[in-house]
């Protein structure tokens, strides 16, 4: 049976390739993806937020996400959430390990000063994954989701870096817009694995499923549910 | 050459293309022709930053992908830039098939050669960019 995308925390770094701060954050963000918590994360290069498409845009409102700066511009903290959705934290390496202009060595090549910085980044990203995973998310939202146990998925998989790979996403006309519903081509790959017919009361069961990754808007359950029956049973008649 | 061409790397952090599209920008801007290029953080042209955006228009650049989906090319693009020159790494790869590179954090040798690969043919262009500043 096809596996929903389950809950990690997603990492994003500035990576900036003109100072030795932005180099930090990458090398910080790989130590975690690699060996501190590769289990419990998953990363995307910030720059896919503009070149990819709308199931890239929906990286940090999928994930609980943490920016990990250079610099006071902030540039992966900004740019989460002006293309995706606010970060749940933001990591700035000059505020956490202030050093002056070199004293970390150049951005191509970290000295030992540098590398204990990337090792203090990586143990600060590290708390805030175990803090994250520790609370509820709401992932249609993208902020936490108080107490509601809906909202909770389990953490499984590998250290994946998402690039190009995505959330899959699916258009489907809804009180006459177009919407796009996340995770949608996967809920129904899962639906009918488990040999769930066409019918109302299918629509009613994916409602729910549908709303851990998507915001359905007040008075608008029974217009979802209608486009959700309605593609189902096209999709079912498809692949049949 | 009057204005500098800009490097831009794709800024790719989780394969190892992206690093040798990295290191290869670094190798061209410090070591090789550091007075006629300039390194562009791809992170501050996705943010739209109002000095990159100056600089972007008024000069020439050459993007450097570690992937297909050519982030630095689009995003250069995307922000009102003129990508002079679009370099896949893994073209530069299926020239240079010897060196086969591996490591994200640390590149191993072939990384590192292929860089150096990489950084030659952009220097070339840079070269070509300069030449036509000077007929114009």
């Amino acid at each position: 049976m096809p596996e929903l995308p389950k809950r990690k925390v997603g990492l994003v770094s500035c990576s900036g390739e003109e100072i030795s701060g932005g180099t930090i954050t990458r090398l910080a963000t790989l130590k975690v993806l690699e060996t501190l918590r590769p289990e419990e994360t998953v990363t995307i290069c910030l720059p896919l937020f503009l070149a990819g498409g709308e199931g890239d845009r929906a990286f940090a409102r999928f994930y609980p996400t943490i920016a990990i700066d250079g610099c006071e511009k902030r540039c992966a903290a900004r740019g989460t959430e002006m293309y995706s959705a606010k970060p749940a934290v933001s990591i700035v390496v000059s505020e956490l390990c202030p050093a002056g202009a070199e004293e970390q060595g150049t951005a191509r090549r970290l000295n030992e000063a540098g590398m204990k910085a990337v090792n203090a980044v990586a143990e600060e990203i590290a708390l805030h994954v175990d803090r994250l995973l520790g609370a509820p998310w709401d992932q249609s939202r993208g902020e936490s989701a108080g107490d509601d146990p809906a909202a909770q998925v389990k953490a499984p998989g590998v250290a994946t870096c998402s690039c190009g790979s995505g959330i899959p996403v699916k258009t489907l006309e809804i009180g006459g817009r177009q919407v796009e519903v996340l995770a949608l081509p996967l809920i129904f790959d899962m639906f009918r694995q488990a040999a769930k017919p066409a019918v109302d009361e299918t629509a009613a069961e994916m409602i729910e499923t549908v709303r851990l990754y998507n915001r359905i808007p007040e008075g608008e359950e029974a217009l979802w549910k209608l486009a959700l029956g309605r593609e189902y049973a096209s999709y079912c008649a498809e692949v049949r | 050459m009057t204005r500098k061409a800009l490097i831009v790397p794709c800024g790719g952090i989780g394969k190892t293309y992206g690093s040798v599209a990295r290191e290869g920008a670094y190798i061209v801007t410090e070591d090789l022709r550091p007075k006629d290029t300039r390194l562009v953080p791809l992170a501050l042209v996705v943010l739209g930053d109002e000095e990159v955006q100056q600089t972007l228009a008024g000069s020439s650049a050459i993007a450097i992908d570690g992937c297909k989906l050519a982030c630095a090319a689009k995003v250069v693009a995307s922000m009102g830039g003129t990508v002079a020159h679009a370099i896949q790494v893994l073209d530069v790869y299926r020239r240079h098939r010897d060196l086969k590179p591996a490591g994200i954090a640390e590149l191993n040798k072939g990384g590192q050669e292929l860089a150096q690969a990489l950084a030659d043919e952009v220097s070339g262009l840079v070269d070509g960019i300069a030449a036509e500043e000077t007929n114009a």
